[in-house]
Formats: C-alpha cells, sequence, structure tokens
C-alpha cells in the first residue's frame, strides 16, 4: 500500500464514483403538461380550481333515487338507438351493480348532457336467460336504476331518465353459453328527443 | 270465451247410499302417496280420452288388474259407477247431464277423484298461461288440461305474469304495450282493458289475493323493484318492503294475511311479510341455489318454489320453513285449488311445456300441447 501513489487514488476514486450506488438518469422524458423532472408543482399551468355548485342527489342509501319523470315522456318523441349503442353497459352474471370497465361508457353519455338539457334517455334492462322471468323483470330493472342513478351522479337529471325491464326477453345473443350470456347481461341506453 | 254450462247430474241409485255403510264398510286407501291402479270400462272417444287423462293427474293408472273398477258409457249422456275390485255394490254410480261430453267426463272424474283422494274438484277449472310464438308473446286462458286455449292478447307487444281475478272475471298481466312496464286489468266477458298500475318506473308480476280484495306487486317508481299492495280497485297503495335491492315474485298465503316473496340479499331468497307491513322474515329452506316463484298451497300448508339457474327444479317445502323436497325438473309452480296438483313449465327441445304434477306421487302429466312455448301458468283458484 505505500506505494499506491496520489494517480492511483485518483482513478481509483472515479472508479469508485462511476460504479456508486446513485444513479443518474441518463435522459429524461418530458411528460406533457408538466413544468420537468426535478419536482415543480406538476399542475400544467392550472389554477388550483374553484368550487362548483352540485345539486345534491337524493340517493337513500336505503332506496335508489324515486321517479318522477319530466314532461318529455309524456308527448310523443323520438328513439335513437344507434347514438349510445356503443355505451351499452354491460353486468355479471346476477349483479347489478356498474362495472369498473363500464364506467367510462357512463361517463360519455353524461360528457354528452353536460351541454344539452332538452333531451333524454331510456335506459332497458336486460337478463341472459339462466333466471325465471319473474326474477328476471326485476333484476333487469335493477340494473337499469343502476345506470340511472350512475348517470344521476355524475350530473345529469335522473328524472330525464327513464327505465324499462325486459327481462331475458330481449336477447342480442342466442346460445346456452357465457359468449352468448355476457351479451344479454345489459343496459341499453336510447336517446330521447322531443317530437 | 264460453261459459260452461252447468252440469246437473242425476242420482240413479239413491237408495245404494243408505245401503253402502251398513252392508259394505269400504276401507279405501288413504295413503295419498301410491299410484293407485284403476280399470276403465266401456267408455269411448273423448269421455274415454278426459277419464283417462283426469284420473292419471291425480295419480291414478289406468290398467287391470286394478285396485277399483270405473265403468260406464257414454252414448247420450256419460253414466258410470266406480266400484271397488271383489265387491259387488259399487262405492257410488250416476249418470251427468247437460253442458258437452267433455264437461260431463270431468264431473265424473271430479266424483271418482273424490272418494277415493278426497280432494276438492279440479277437472273444471280454468288455467292462465303466456304463450310465446316466434317472437310475440300473448296471454292465453284454457281448461286446466289444456283444451278450449283462447289467446287474449293481440298487441304485438311482450307480455308476462297472468294472475287471475276474483270469480275468473278476468285477469292482471304485465305488458309493454305503451312502452313500458305497466300491469293492465283484463275482463274476460267484455274483452275491456284498463291500466291497473302504471306507475312512474315499471309496474310487474301482480297477484291478486285468495279473498280477492287486495292485489300484491312490484313497483319500482321509489327506486328500487320492492313489494306494495293496494286494494283489487287499485287505492290504497302501500309499500311493504324498502331494501335496495330487487324483490320479486310475490306469492299469498290463503288468509290473504302474509305476503311471500323473493328478496336479494346476497342469494335470492324467501321471506315473508304481513300484508300489514313491519319487517319481513326469511323463510328457510335447504334446497341450494336462488330460490324464486314461490307459491304457497291453498290449504296453507306448502310453498312451492323454484331452485337453481336454467334448468330449474321445483321444490316444496313447509310454509313455516324446514326441509324442503325436490320434486321435478322446471320452474314457476301454481298450486291447484286442491293443494295437490301443481301447474308448472318444463323446458324440452329449446321451449317450454305445462305440466302437471301429483305432488305426493310425483307423477307428470303433460298438459294438452299448444303450439309455441308455454310458462308463467296461473291456476283460477
Amino acid at each position: 500500500m505505500k506505494n499506491l501513489n496520489i494517480f492511483s487514488v485518483f482513478i481509483l476514486g472515479l472508479a469508485l464514483l462511476a460504479t456508486g450506488c446513485h444513479h443518474k438518469p441518463s435522459s429524461i422524458t418530458p411528460i406533457p403538461g408538466s413544468q420537468g423532472p426535478s419536482g415543480g408543482d406538476n399542475t400544467g399551468g392550472v389554477g388550483p380550481g374553484t368550487a362548483v355548485p352540485v345539486e345534491p342527489q337524493v340517493t337513500d342509501k336505503t332506496q335508489g333515487i324515486p321517479i318522477n319523470l319530466n314532461e318529455i315522456f309524456n308527448h310523443p318523441y323520438n328513439e335513437d338507438r344507434e347514438k349510445f349503442k356503443n355505451d351499452t353497459v354491460y353486468f355479471d352474471f346476477d349483479r347489478a351493480t356498474i362495472k369498473a370497465s363500464e364506467e367510462s361508457k357512463l361517463q360519455d353519455v353524461a360528457n354528452y348532457f353536460k351541454s344539452d338539457s332538452t333531451d333524454a334517455l331510456i335506459v332497458e334492462g336486460n337478463c341472459d336467460e339462466r333466471g325465471t322471468e319473474k326474477y328476471n323483470l326485476s333484476l333487469g330493472e335493477r340494473r337499469a336504476l343502476a345506470v340511472r342513478e350512475y348517470l344521476a351522479n355524475l350530473g345529469m337529471d335522473p328524472q330525464r331518465i327513464k327505465t324499462v325491464t325486459y327481462g331475458a326477453s330481449k336477447p342480442v345473443a342466442t346460445g346456452h353459453n357465457e359468449a352468448a350470456w355476457s351479451k344479454n347481461r345489459r343496459g341499453d341506453i336510447v336517446f330521447i328527443t322531443p317530437k | 270465451m264460453k261459459i260452461p254450462l252447468k252440469i246437473v247430474f242425476t242420482l240413479i241409485l239413491a237408495s245404494s247410499l243408505s245401503l253402502r255403510a251398513q252392508d259394505h264398510p269400504i276401507e279405501i286407501r288413504k295413503d295419498t302417496a301410491h299410484l293407485i291402479p284403476i280399470a276403465l270400462r266401456g267408455f269411448t272417444g273423448e269421455a274415454e280420452e278426459v277419464l283417462r287423462f283426469d284420473l292419471s293427474v291425480l295419480g291414478m293408472e289406468i290398467t287391470e288388474p286394478a285396485d277399483y273398477i270405473v265403468s260406464g258409457r257414454n252414448d247420450g249422456q256419460v253414466q258410470g259407477s266406480l266400484t271397488q275390485t271383489g265387491m259387488q255394490r259399487p262405492i257410488f254410480a250416476r249418470a251427468y247431464n247437460g253442458g258437452s261430453t267433455r264437461s260431463q267426463a270431468h264431473a265424473f272424474a271430479n266424483d271418482i277423484v273424490k272418494e277415493l283422494r278426497q280432494t276438492a274438484p279440479i277437472f273444471q277449472t280454468k288455467i292462465a298461461f303466456r304463450l310465446k310464438q316466434g317472437n310475440s308473446t300473448e296471454i292465453c286462458v284454457s281448461d286446466f288440461d289444456g283444451a278450449h286455449a283462447v289467446v287474449l292478447t293481440h298487441d304485438g307487444a311482450m307480455v308476462d305474469s297472468p294472475s287471475w281475478l276474483p270469480g275468473g272475471r278476468g285477469l292482471l298481466y304485465t305488458s309493454w304495450m305503451h312502452g313500458n312496464t305497466a300491469i293492465y286489468e283484463h275482463n274476460l266477458a267484455t274483452g275491456a282493458r284498463k291500466v291497473f298500475a302504471g306507475y312512474p318506473g315499471s309496474s310487474f308480476s301482480a297477484e291478486v289475493s285468495p279473498n280477492g280484495q287486495m292485489v300484491a306487486m312490484i313497483l319500482s317508481k321509489n327506486g328500487s323493484p320492492n313489494l306494495y299492495v293496494c286494494d283489487i280497485d287499485g287505492g290504497h297503495l302501500k309499500q311493504l318492503t324498502r331494501s335496495r335491492e330487487e324483490d320479486s315474485s310475490p306469492c299469498w298465503s290463503p288468509d290473504s294475511r302474509e305476503i311471500c316473496f323473493v328478496c336479494r340479499s346476497g342469494r335470492a331468497g324467501l321471506q315473508k311479510i304481513s300484508v300489514d307491513g313491519g319487517q319481513a322474515v326469511p323463510v328457510h329452506a335447504n334446497a341450494y341455489g336462488n330460490l324464486t316463484s314461490p307459491d304457497w298451497s291453498p290449504d296453507g300448508s306448502k310453498i312451492a318454489f323454484t331452485s337453481g339457474s336454467r334448468p330449474f327444479t321445483i321444490w316444496v317445502m313447509p310454509a313455516g320453513g324446514g326441509p324442503a323436497e325436490k320434486l321435478v325438473s322446471g320452474e314457476d309452480p301454481c298450486w291447484a285449488p286442491n293443494s295437490r296438483t301443481i301447474i308448472f313449465a318444463q323446458e324440452r327441445n329449446e321451449k317450454r311445456v305445462l305440466c302437471l304434477l301429483d305432488v305426493p306421487t310425483k307423477h307428470v302429466k303433460d298438459v294438452k300441447q299448444i303450439s309455441g312455448s308455454c310458462s308463467e301458468p296461473s291456476w283460477a283458484r
């Protein structure tokens, strides 16, 4: 060790630095809207936001939202089954819960109605064939109501959403297997405009 | 629809009634759970066909040798006797007047069953059911055996859940004819219809109480499909359940004081609630799977229900809850007025047929085939 001269120590020091524990990223990928990688405020230049008044939905925990439909349903109206055809909500077997995978569809629907308040919806609840008819009528209605409640919680007027149940009587897929059943367990959303 | 003519039957051997008790202490087998072999002699055509069918429905096997002999003839009028094999004198002998040959044969069969099974007559009663042909569904009424079927509705709309009004004067049923799910009242004599329950949301699955004074149904007007009752004229609507989950399939106790229905809390199961409201209580059965579509027997002793998911099975249990017995594959059981026979729907080759089950013997007889798929039977009681 006596012969370890200063130069060797320097080289050793550099080597230690090069293999040290601290990582230093070799390149930075900027995240859109952010100030930069070193912290910043991550707001993309947007202010803190101001509170917007939201009408509280009467969602009784022991029941759903009572039905008192808007006048639009008492007069002739047009039904458009195409507009929200791709937003049909699908359900698990024997369940009426809105799954996480379906939420964005309902957000699409609610987004449309934020800027438009003269139109309405009918939600049609459907089941697969595996329940008795009376049971399926109720389950289908519960599914339609679940869609209605979810849309109401996104800001839609629930009285512009009518529910109808078809039980298992309007399958879109025949077949006695999960491939067919999963397509039939659904809430179809029909767009309503006054005539 | 024609109202059947009243049957007047003549007691030919009236004197035999007074002799019977003294000379021939007949021991009629009280054992309800066995098929009774019966010989059928002398009848032809429709009378023979009706007697054969009706007796079979109550667990009697037409065969020889037999425990009992039903003999007679039907030239002009149906007349016949019931005799225990080996006895000289018949148990009874009668001739039947009025109505059609078919009606007379039914009346004779009712008398035979009354002697051998001690049950209320059912062979001149009516049923209603849902008929599906292609894409259309309609409400149909017929004799209990499927004869004289009449399609009641022609709306080109979906229909469901027929339930008889008192005295068979009409039906309540669910229809989608005006684009929503509502309950209609249909007068059989005039064909007139009106909305019985068309509340906001969906209204469905109406059941008339045995005393004819109230109706139970499922309404979603308050945000969930829950159980409601009202008077037979639709007044005094009262909400009985308030659960977040869906309720379905109400049926009445024979005293019209309680309703048994399907409640979803986790798995679908049976509950009972007083018509005055209050807390619903579970009805426990040791059947597996979802329990749905209950029906309470008119004598109050049993509840039949559907279990599982398609294909279903029908079970029966004591009305107070307790061990349930599996009976037959099928769904939507409905008791006959005799609390012994059940009409139900059974899946065969992609369609459903109506069948009659003799509960103690588990003997099954198909109702006369109607073209199409038949389901949701309701027996006029």
